[in-house]
């Protein structure tokens, strides 16, 4: 039974940490200023939903903070308080202290102290929605419901004036009485709601939903009872109820749906428009399930509206707004078609896929060529390829996960620091591996924390420079060939170098006399024991966690790249494997071996005409293309493999480098073009500078992936450099 | 050498022969023996890694064990062979001369290492004398086998010794 309970609880905070993800995105779009009603709203439902389930696992402090939150997030929904960017700062803050409350019920955290936070959205609250929270109307009227919807619900206060009943089942009858009374108004809305088992067993309480609809103006006038069995039938965990309301005209559709945002979606839910014509059913959300469930759930909910468009001119409008609303179809799909599964499952599933990708071209190999012309291999190769990426797919994320703890650690940063830090993303949306994305967030922090603690200087420093006063961090991600670059530039001061220098001899990782270059110093904030020093914060240079940074980054077969200009910033960049990706590789003989080069990185191949390929110094040579002079490395360059090759006899292949722009390989052959899928090296061995990993060719032989990154911009491997230092 | 009968012979380990010396592994890290093969050799690693093979989809990287030990690197004869073992949920092949037995042994008779000269004597867990079978006249002499330790051999700890 605890199992089962902590299973629950586990998907409880995985949706919390989903709710979390969402109010974030939300609160962020409210601070620029866009506080449209759907991203309140979206705020307003993931806090509440974190409430919801806290309270089902006895999470008090958790439930008790989000309550409070979420009162002031109704007032803001209900426009009774303006989202200013005073109220959008206190609810970032209480935002913080909520996840802080989630990890604390989680036990991976101490339990945060929200005496302030709760004092300032007690404030918010009087000063917003003055007195309505205590004294609440006792019935809603028609005259208030008009000019606004009734107060935030106050559970412990209970504002719809319902007092204590002692339930007996005539009671039934004596409250049925008085609701049956008004008939429907000619452009009222009924409402027919029927919640499912399914709605019942998801603990969604049917009363709240109604308790809701009467906050807006909804009255009960009917409940239809026709499915009750007898008493002996009775299944306690069915429902057979469905109650009719008739809510005021005046209230939109969307307005309407949202009190059922967490009913599940077979309930029967009827929202019709009150015409002097018949009604007509505008929305059934009754077939949607999750077995059954097509895609594109719009599409097919629209067909069956259209035949009584011309009927009912309200219903096929609002219909059409709610498709184009990208927000509210998705949240109904997601709702139907998400499933969890189990990341050992889909590994096991990636691992097969990619067994059967090899098999594949093996087999594409060994077939003649006639066979191979005939229909079925290329089919099988085509459908192979489409499950292959399906499966990748599956596991790929969008890095935003990973980006979305920052604008958090900016703000406890500037806190803490008392600097400013404006954060600019790009390419959130990069899908890269869910472990991948895991793993950085450690790295992430570390870099994160470093920008704003010693790279970004003090306002008044910053002014003195001619700078902003607030400074600047920006945040990308971009997928190059078979890697991820996750960057983090500051525009703060750049690395000082002779401080790093000094500290690097004091803690013995250098020799005083040594020789570095700037980048070779720059290095030196990564190494081991470098941040280890007790009076960290007295250094004006970097340091704290960088080893971190590349002890981690190294785990995952990636590397660490460090850019730095004295007084304009410091970029470090996390070059990651998309692990178990796909790669499409152009295959070279290089000494006879062969090689996968990503296709991504080629730009051209030329077979070099006499005297177009010159030494410049011994062991340099250039590639002279369309009169600019391009370098060329040669696999004794790369390899130490003995290449006295005369140039003619080679080709030369173009590749692009984001360090050093285009640079030349010089290849024996190309053989082939194809997907290969990448293995890692580090799975038994260890990364090895200048390889992208490995991969097994179609007769079963390995290749290795070459890249391009690393041959070319460095010649000189920094990493043994830095091995051998900290050694 | 005592009798098999009055100690359980508890664990089992697979000998083989490096140059004159002939070396055991725990039959548990064994995942498969094949032939040797010519792996993809690979840049930038110590001399002793002579590659990486595929094994039924793993990228393996193949070790000269006899290197790694710190001897004259083994010659590839039609008995050598690549034993393919299991090193903390790593894999690794290590080329070895000639696979010789399978033996079943008592934890209780090995004996811990002298501090052998091969640079870390921790590779060596523990020494014991088996009888070598169906060698005729010798039927009655032991030979020493040489434990190793795979977790001391791990590739990717000596690999940042290395670098």
């Amino acid at each position: 039974m605890s199992d089962e309970l902590d299973e629950i609880q586990a998907i409880f905070f995985e949706e919390c940490a989903e709710g979390l993800t969402a109010a974030e995105a939300g609160l962020s779009a409210m601070k620029a200023g866009d506080a449209d009603a759907e991203t309140i709203a979206s705020v307003f439902r993931a806090v509440h939903s974190i409430k919801g389930g806290a309270g089902a696992f006895g999470h008090v402090d958790l439930t008790a903070f989000a309550h409070r939150f979420e009162n002031v997030l109704d007032e803001v929904r209900a426009g009774r308080i303006a989202p200013s960017s005073g109220v959008v700062k206190v609810m970032l803050s209480s935002f913080d202290i909520l996840s802080d409350h989630v990890a604390f019920a989680k036990g991976s955290a101490e339990r945060p102290n929200d005496t302030a936070a709760l004092a300032a959205l007690e404030e918010i609250l009087k000063n917003g929605g003055a007195g309505e929270a205590g004294e609440a109307p006792a019935a809603p009227a028609a005259a208030t419901v008009a000019e606004a919807p009734a107060p935030a619900p106050v559970e412990d206060e209970d504002p719809f004036g319902f007092t204590p009943v002692l339930v007996s089942l005539d009671d039934f009858d004596v409250v049925e009485e008085p609701v049956a009374a008004p008939p429907p108004a000619d452009g009222d809305w009924i409402v027919r709601f029927g919640p499912s088992r399914a709605a019942l067993s998801n603990a969604s309480e049917p009363m709240l939903v109604i308790r809701e609809l009467e906050s807006m103006g909804a009255e009960i006038v009917d409940v239809d009872t026709s499915a009750l069995p007898g008493l002996r039938d009775l299944d306690t965990e069915d429902s057979y109820f469905i109650w009719k309301l008739i809510a005021p005209g005046t209230l939109s559709e969307s307005e309407l749906l949202d009190c059922f945002d967490f009913v599940a979606p077979d309930s029967l839910i009827e929202i019709t428009r009150c015409e002097a014509a018949a009604p007509a059913p505008v929305l059934e959300i009754e077939t949607v399930s999750v077995a059954s469930a097509p895609p594109v759930v719009v599409d097919d909910a629209f067909v069956p509206i259209e035949p009584i468009a011309s009927a009912t001119p309200v219903a096929p409008q609002l219909r059409v707004v709610e498709a184009d609303d990208p927000g509210k179809p998705a949240r109904m799909e997601a709702a139907a078609q998400t499933i969890r599964v189990d990341l050992g499952k889909l590994d096991m599933l990636l691992n097969l896929v990619g067994e059967l990708v090899i098999r594949n071209s093996i087999l594409a190999d060994r077939l003649s060529p006639q066979d191979q012309q005939r229909v079925e291999l290329p089919e099988l190769a085509r459908l192979t390829r489409q499950i292959q990426d399906n499966v990748m797919s599956l596991r790929a994320q969008p890095i935003k996960q990973a980006f979305s703890r920052v604008p958090r650690m900016l703000r406890d940063l500037g806190e803490a620091t008392g600097k400013q830090v404006n954060l600019i993303t790009t390419g959130d949306t990069t899908e890269v591996d869910k472990a991948v994305i895991e793993k950085i967030g450690d790295p992430l922090t570390h870099m994160i924390r470093n920008a704003v603690d010693h790279g970004i200087e003090s306002a008044e420093k910053r002014l003195a420079a001619g700078k902003p006063a607030e400074g600047t961090i920006h945040l990308s991600a971009e997928q190059k060939g078979a890697r991820i670059f996750v960057r983090v530039k500051d525009d703060g001061g750049g690395i000082n170098r002779e401080r790093v220098r000094a500290k690097a001899v004091e803690r013995g990782l250098i020799a005083a006399d040594a020789v570095m270059t700037d980048e070779e110093i720059d290095q030196l904030i990564c190494a081991p024991g470098f941040s280890t020093a007790e009076s960290i914060s007295n250094i004006s240079g970097r340091g704290v966690g960088m080893d971190v940074v590349r002890s981690n980054v190294e785990a995952l077969g990636g590397r660490v790249e460090i850019q730095s200009v004295p007084g304009q910033g410091t970029s470090i960049t996390m070059i990651l494997p998309l692990t178990l990706a796909i790669l499409d590789g152009m295959i070279v003989k290089l000494a006879g071996q062969r090689f996968v080069l990503p296709l991504a990185s080629v730009v051209e191949a030329v077979r070099p005409e006499p005297g177009q390929v010159m030494m410049t110094t011994p062991g340099n040579e250039v590639i002279e293309m369309r009169g600019q002079y391009v370098p060329v490395k040669r696999a004794t360059d790369i390899f130490g493999i003995a290449d006295t090759r005369k140039p003619e006899e080679a080709l030369v292949i173009i590749v692009e480098s984001e360090g050093v722009g285009h640079v030349g390989l010089m290849v024996d052959t190309i053989d082939d073009r194809r997907e290969v899928v990448i293995k890692s090296l580090d799975q038994n061995l260890h990364p090895i500078r200048g390889l992208g990993g490995a991969t097994i060719l179609g007769d079963g032989s390995i290749a290795l992936i070459l890249d391009i990154e690393a041959l070319v911009s460095h010649p000189t491997a920094h990493r043994f450099a830095m091995k051998g230092m900290a050694a | 050498m005592t009798k098999a009968s009055d100690t359980t012979l508890d664990r089992k380990i697979i000998t083989f022969s490096l140059g004159q010396q002939t070396f055991g592994i725990d039959m548990r890290a064994i995942i498969e023996i094949r032939e040797w093969e010519e792996p993809t050799p690979l840049p930038t690693v110590p001399s002793f890694i002579k590659g990486v093979t595929n094994l039924r989809g793993n990228v393996v990287p193949v070790v000269g064990l006899a290197e790694r030990l710190g001897w004259e690197p083994s010659k590839i004869h039609s008995r050598s062979c690549i034993l393919v073992v299991n090193i903390n949920g790593k894999q690794a092949g290590f080329l070895v001369d000639e696979v010789a037995d399978i033996v079943a042994i008592a934890s209780a008779e090995i004996q811990p290492a002298p501090d052998v000269e091969i640079g870390e004597p921790s590779v060596i867990s523990g020494l014991i004398r088996i009888t070598v079978r169906g060698k005729g006249e010798e039927k009655e002499a032991g030979q020493m086998v040489l434990i190793l330790d795979l977790d001391a051999l791990s590739l990717t700890k000596h690999m940042d010794i290395a670098a």
